[in-house]
């Protein structure tokens, strides 16, 4: 288990070092949007579904965290996409 | 995404919610505050996008980043005093949580040098409105930060004292929850207010 968190953990920091780094890239606003956003998703799964522990939970938990997740970023994802065309 | 399907669960595979049933409907109305705030910077930028694209070229993306990091680390940390109590080892389980607390600490003094230097710089809450979302939106999640400490403090003193077993842990796993509830709300915020343009 100290293994797998671990390496989730790492995962994590990576994702986050990616980020950045693209952030500093010099893409495009719009270029960087999607990717962002995707390494976020994928980010709060990893804590929704590991950390916290939600996967194999009875539904409806697991979905609603999940759903709240996808919905803010879907959401914040169509808010700047509209700036950007 | 399929990376982190194909790893095994930290914590076993069981149906139960991890902690206090109570805790949960907390951590969805938390999640509902913290969602309708992200929305509303987000469709406010719609409408002063200059404005917001200015304004966040003065932010400290590296701080953003370092306190990304901590949080993230600190969410590990309290993972694994999960699985310490999981274990029957209640002393290891309450050592995790003070560096989980640690690297909790260290997040809110970055914070607060990151505030201070924006107060110096003159700017405040009605210096304009990606600013209010800045500072307004940081604050609450750093009071987040201290209760979410409270917690993993009032957590870690019980099981010091040999409050958990391995069979009787809620409560940690309860603290656990808020705890990653206050590290996945950031990971939200950091890409939002400091990286998209």
């Amino acid at each position: 288990m100290t293994r797998t968190a671990t390496f989730q953990w790492l995962i994590l920091m990576a994702l986050t070092a990616a980020a950045v780094g693209l952030s500093r890239s010099g893409l495009s606003d719009s270029a960087l949007l999607v990717p962002v956003l995707l390494m976020t998703l994928i980010k709060g799964r990893i804590v929704i579904d590991r950390f916290m522990a939600l996967q194999g939970v009875a539904a409806p938990w697991r979905w609603i965290v999940l759903g709240w997740l996808l919905l803010v970023l879907s959401l914040i994802g169509y808010a700047f996409h509209m700036t950007q065309t | 995404m399929n990376v982190s399907m194909s790893l095994s669960l930290p914590h076993g595979n069981r149906r139960e919610l991890p902690g206090d049933l109570a805790m949960w409907f907390f951590i969805l109305a938390e999640l509902l505050v913290f969602g309708i705030f992200f929305l509303a910077y987000a469709f406010a930028r719609t409408r002063n996008v200059e404005l917001f694209n200015a304004s966040q070229l003065e932010l400290d993306k590296l701080s953003g980043a370092i306190n990304t990091v901590l949080l993230i680390s600190s969410s590990y940390f309290v993972v694994r005093a999960v699985d310490k109590i999981r274990h029957g080892l209640a002393r290891a389980c309450a050592h995790w949580l003070l560096a989980a607390m640690a690297l909790g600490g260290a997040f809110l003094v970055v914070k607060l040098v990151e505030f201070a230097d924006k107060f110096e710089a003159g700017i405040s809450l009605s210096t304009n409105t990606f600013f209010m979302f800045y500072l307004g939106l940081g604050f609450f999640h750093f009071m987040h930060v201290v209760l979410g400490m409270v917690i993993l403090g009032a957590v870690a003193l019980k099981a010091w004292k040999g409050g958990y077993s391995a069979a009787d842990h809620v409560g940690v796993e309860t603290g656990a929850s808020y705890w990653h509830m206050v590290d996945l709300v950031w990971i939200v915020l950091f890409p939002l207010i400091y990286v998209l343009r």
